[in-house]
C-alpha cells in the first residue's frame, strides 16, 4: 500500500508572506467581508458539529434533569439533580461509575504512550527502501481494517480460560507443561491488561501510517548532513527525526487519547461473550449505552454522558496547552 | 485502540437525541384506557410479524400461513419475518399504531408491551377450545390480571443431560425423575467425583461461553434462586426475596462449581465426552442424542431445598392493541394453534408443545418418551409468584419492569461466577431493582 505524503508545511520560524493583493490600499469593511467568507467556508463543518454534537449534547443535558424511560407510558418527571446525586453519592450507582472512570483513565494512561511509542518504532522500521516494503506495511496495517467487533471475537478464543485457549496452550508449550489454565479475562488483574493489549494490536497500524507519512516528509539532505557531522544513529534520531515529526507526533498522541476515551466495542463484545470481569473493564461509554438501551433509563444515561463529556473536554484542553508550549505554531 | 467506532458514539448520540421523541410520543394521551381490540368484520387482510428463528421454524410458519390462506377466502394473512436478534428491539421501537394485527414476542417481554399499550387481550378473539387446549404453563406465562395477552405454540424447559457411560464408570448415583431428585450437595459431590477421575479435572458444562449477563443467565440460573426458596421479585419488590441468606448460599455453591466447569468455547464439551454433565435446555437434545445415542440421560436440576425448579416460556403470539380486525386475527391464532400446525412447528424445533392435545401425542415428550421429564416439569406450573415444593416450572416475573430485573440479576450472577461475594452482589441487585421500580411508580399496569 502506498502512503500519502501531505504537502510540505512551511518551514517553521519563517513568517508566511503577506497575502498579495491587487489593490494597494485596503478598503474599509474588507475585514468584515473576510469574516463573513470565513463563516461561509466553515459552515458545512460547523453545521455538522452543531447537528451531531451540539444539539444532542444540549438534549442530553436537558434529559439528565428528568426521569425519562424508553417506551414508558408515564410522563417524563422532573428530577432536578437526582441523577447526578446518584452518580456521585449513591453507593450502588457511584461505585460502578467511579470505577468506570478509573478504568477509562487506566486505559488512556497506558494506551496513549505505549501505542504512540510502538507506532513510532514500527514507522521507523518500515521507513526504508526494501523490496516489497508495501507488503510489510500492509501487514501491520491489516488489523485496522477489521472491525473491532470481529477482532474481539477472535481474541476471545485466544484468551479463553481453558487449557485449550490459544494463549494458554502456547504458554504451556513454551514452559514445557508448567503453565496451567489461566483465566485472562476473568481475573480482575489481567482483564484490563488483556483489553489494552488487544486494543493496541488492533489500532497501532493506523497511528503508524500517519507517522510514516510524517517521516517521509523529513528531507534526506538533513540525514546526509548529519552523517557528515558524524552523528550516530541515535543522535540522528534525537536531533533530526524527532524535531521533524514533532507536530505529527503531537497530533497522533492527541487523536489516540480522544479515541481511547471512547473505548467501548471490545468491552461490549467480550462481556457478551462471557467470562469477562465486568467491574474491572467497565468503561463509561459502556455504562452509558447499557443504561440507556438495556435498562431503558435515558435520564441516568444522559447524566453519565454529560459528566463524561465535560471531563473529556477538560482533559483535551489541558493536553492542547501542554503540547502547544513545545510547538511554535 | 482503533478508530474506535465513531459509529457507535454517533449511534449513541443519535439514539439519545431521538429517545425523548420516542418517549414523549409514547406518553401522549394514547389510546383507550382498556386494551381491547376492535373486533371488526372478521374478513379482509391482516398483517403478521414473526421472528426469523431456525430455518425449520420459519419454513413451518410459512407453510402454516400458506395453507391458512388457501383453506378459506375470508381472511388473507401477510407475513413479515424479522431477524430474531433485532426482533424485540423492533417491537420496542415501533409506535403502537404501526404494529401489525398479529405479532410474535418473547415471553418475558409481554408485560412491557401490555404496559406500553401495544398488546390487546386475546380472550374475546380466540375460540374457547383454543384457550382450553393451551397447557397450564403456557397460560400462566400469557396471563396478566386475569386476562390473557399471549399463547405459545411451544414451551421450553431446563434439565441436566448426563453421559450414562461416564456416570456409571465413576459409580455415580443419579435420579430417575423428579421424585428422587438429587440435592445440591449430592450434585456437587457427583461433579467433584467425576472431576477427580477426569483428565482435565472438568466434569460439568454450564454453557458459559455466551456469558451470563444476558437472558440466558436469568433463564438458566434463576431456578437456583427459586429452588433455594427465593424469588426474583414478589409484589414488585426484590429486597427480602432475592437477597435472602438461602439464595446467597445457593449461589455460593454455584460459584464453587466453576473449578469443575469446562468453558466450552467450542460448544462440544458434552457431545465430545469431555464432560459428563451438561446444564442446558431442551434445545440441545437433537445434538446430544445424535452424539451419545442410548448413553444420554435427562435429569432434573438439583434441589436446593425448595424442590427442583426449571424456567419455562418461549415465543408467544398476541394481537396488536390497535388492530381493527380482532376477529380475523383470532381466527388466524386458532388456526396457528391447531394440532397440525403445532405438530409441524415442534417437530421442526424439538420444543415441548404448548397445547395439551399435541403434548399427549408427542413422541419425544409423551409418557415414556426420552424427554418425558420436560413434560412432567411443565405439568407442574408455579406461575410467577411464590413457588413452593409442589410445583416445578416457574414463569419469569410477569412485569413491565422485567428488562431491569433481568439486567440486574444476570449482572449479579455473572459477577458471582467471576468470584464476587454472592450476598453483596444480590443485595446490590435487589436495591437497584427496587430503586428502578420506585422511579417508575411500580410499573403499574393499566
Amino acid at each position: 500500500m502506498t502512503t500519502l505524503s501531505p504537502a510540505p508545511a512551511a518551514p517553521a520560524g519563517r513568517k508566511p508572506p503577506p497575502p498579495s493583493t491587487s489593490r494597494t490600499h485596503e478598503r474599509p469593511g474588507r475585514r468584515n467581508r473576510d469574516g463573513l467568507r470565513g463563516l461561509l467556508m466553515s459552515a458545512p463543518a460547523l453545521g455538522g458539529l452543531i447537528a451531531f454534537v451540539g444539539v444532542p449534547f444540549v438534549y442530553a443535558v436537558v434529559l439528565s434533569f428528568y426521569n425519562v424511560r424508553l417506551g414508558s407510558p408515564l410522563q417524563p418527571r422532573f428530577f432536578g439533580i437526582e441523577q447526578y446525586r446518584r452518580l456521585f453519592t449513591d453507593p450502588d450507582m457511584s461505585g460502578p461509575f467511579l470505577r468506570a472512570l478509573l478504568n477509562n483513565l487506566t486505559f488512556t494512561v497506558v494506551v496513549v504512550p505505549v501505542q504512540t511509542g510502538l507506532a513510532l518504532a514500527l514507522a521507523i522500521l518500515l521507513n526504508r527502501k526494501l523490496k516489497a516494503i508495501g507488503v510489510f506495511r500492509s501487514l501491520f496495517f491489516l488489523p485496522v481494517v477489521f472491525p473491532m467487533a470481529l477482532v474481539a471475537v477472535i481474541w476471545r478464543l485466544i484468551l479463553a480460560r481453558s487449557g485449550d485457549g490459544l494463549l494458554n496452550s502456547a504458554l504451556d508449550a513454551v514452559s514445557f507443561g508448567n503453565w496451567g489454565a489461566f483465566d485472562w479475562l476473568g481475573d480482575g488483574l489481567t482483564a484490563m491488561a488483556s483489553i489494552i493489549v488487544l486494543s493496541i494490536w488492533q489500532g497501532v497500524g493506523f497511528q503508524m501510517v500517519i507517522l510514516l507519512a510524517g517521516l517521509q516528509q523529513i528531507p534526506g539532505e538533513l540525514y546526509e548532513a548529519a552523517e557528515l557531522d558524524r552523528a550516530s544513529r541515535w543522535q540522528q534520531f534525537r536531533h533530526v527525526t524527532l524535531p521533524g515529526i514533532r507536530g505529527t507526533l503531537a497530533f497522533v498522541a492527541m487523536l489516540t487519547s480522544v479515541l481511547s476515551f471512547r473505548v467501548f466495542d471490545q468491552v461490549y463484545v467480550l462481556v457478551k461473550g462471557g467470562g469477562l470481569d465486568e467491574d474491572a473493564t467497565r468503561t463509561v461509554m459502556y455504562q452509558a449505552v447499557t443504561t440507556a438501551f438495556d435498562q431503558n433509563n435515558i435520564g441516568q444515561a444522559s447524566a453519565i454522558t454529560v459528566v463524561f463529556f465535560l471531563i473529556v473536554v477538560a482533559l483535551t484542553l489541558i493536553q492542547r496547552r501542554v503540547v502547544r508550549t513545545g510547538n511554535e505554531d | 485502540m482503533s478508530s474506535i467506532s465513531r459509529k457507535y458514539r454517533r449511534t449513541a448520540c443519535t439514539g439519545l437525541a431521538l429517545a425523548p421523541l420516542v418517549a414523549l410520543a409514547a406518553c401522549g394521551p394514547g389510546g383507550p384506557a382498556d386494551t381491547s381490540a376492535e373486533a371488526g368484520s372478521g374478513t379482509g387482510t391482516i398483517t403478521v410479524w414473526a421472528h426469523q428463528g431456525q430455518a425449520g421454524e420459519s419454513t413451518a410458519l410459512q407453510n402454516t400461513v400458506k395453507s391458512f390462506n388457501s383453506s378459506q377466502n375470508k381472511v388473507k394473512v401477510k407475513l413479515t419475518l424479522i431477524p430474531d436478534t433485532d426482533y424485540t428491539k423492533t417491537l420496542t421501537a415501533t409506535d403502537a399504531s404501526k404494529l401489525p394485527d398479529v405479532m410474535e414476542f418473547d415471553g418475558p417481554t409481554m408485560a412491557n408491551f401490555v404496559y406500553n399499550k401495544k398488546l390487546a387481550a386475546i380472550d374475546d378473539h380466540v375460540s374457547v377450545k383454543t384457550m382450553a387446549n393451551a397447557t397450564d404453563a403456557i397460560k400462566a406465562q400469557g396471563e396478566i390480571n386475569g386476562k390473557h395477552y399471549g399463547l405459545g405454540m411451544y414451551d421450553s424447559g431446563l434439565g441436566i443431560y448426563g453421559n450414562k457411560k461416564l456416570l456409571d464408570a465413576a459409580g455415580i448415583k443419579y435420579p430417575t425423575g423428579l421424585s428422587d431428585d438429587w440435592t445440591a450437595a449430592e450434585f456437587t459431590a457427583a461433579v467433584t467425583n467425576l472431576a477427580a477421575k477426569d483428565s482435565d479435572g472438568k466434569s460439568l458444562d454450564l454453557q458459559e461461553s455466551g456469558g451470563y449477563a444476558n437472558e440466558w443467565g436469568t433463564y438458566g440460573f434463576a431456578p437456583i434462586v427459586w429452588s433455594a426458596g427465593g424469588s426474583l421479585l414478589e409484589n414488585g419488590k426484590a429486597e427480602g426475596v432475592l437477597d435472602t441468606p438461602a439464595v446467597a448460599s445457593a449461589l455460593k455453591t454455584f460459584q464453587d462449581w466453576k473449578k469443575y466447569t469446562d468453558p466450552n468455547t467450542d460448544g462440544n464439551a458434552f457431545a465430545k465426552g469431555r464432560v459428563a454433565l451438561s446444564w442446558v435446555g431442551h434445545w440441545m437434545y437433537p445434538t446430544y442424542s445424535k452424539a451419545l445415542g442410548d448413553d444420554l440421560v435427562v435429569l432434573p436440576l438439583p434441589d436446593f431445598g425448595n424442590g427442583p425448579k426449571t424456567g419455562q416460556g418461549s415465543w408467544q403470539w398476541g394481537i396488536g392493541a390497535n388492530t381493527k380486525n380482532g376477529k380475523a386475527a383470532g381466527a388466524f391464532l386458532d388456526s396457528l394453534l391447531n394440532d397440525t400446525n403445532v405438530t409441524a412447528m415442534t417437530t421442526a424445533n424439538g420444543a415441548p408443545p404448548g397445547t395439551t392435545s399435541v403434548l399427549a401425542k408427542s413422541d419425544l415428550y409423551k409418557q415414556g418418551g426420552p424427554l418425558q421429564l420436560f413434560a412432567d416439569q411443565l405439568a407442574k406450573p408455579c406461575g410467577d409468584s411464590h413457588s413452593d415444593k409442589s410445583c416445578v416450572a416457574v414463569t419469569r416475573p410477569v412485569t413491565a419492569g422485567y428488562p431491569t430485573v433481568t439486567a440486574k440479576f444476570s449482572q449479579a450472577l455473572a459477577g458471582v461466577y467471576g468470584g464476587a461475594d454472592p450476598k453483596a452482589a444480590l443485595e446490590k441487585a435487589a436495591r437497584a431493582i427496587d430503586q428502578d421500580f420506585s422511579d417508575n411508580d411500580g410499573y403499574k399496569l393499566p
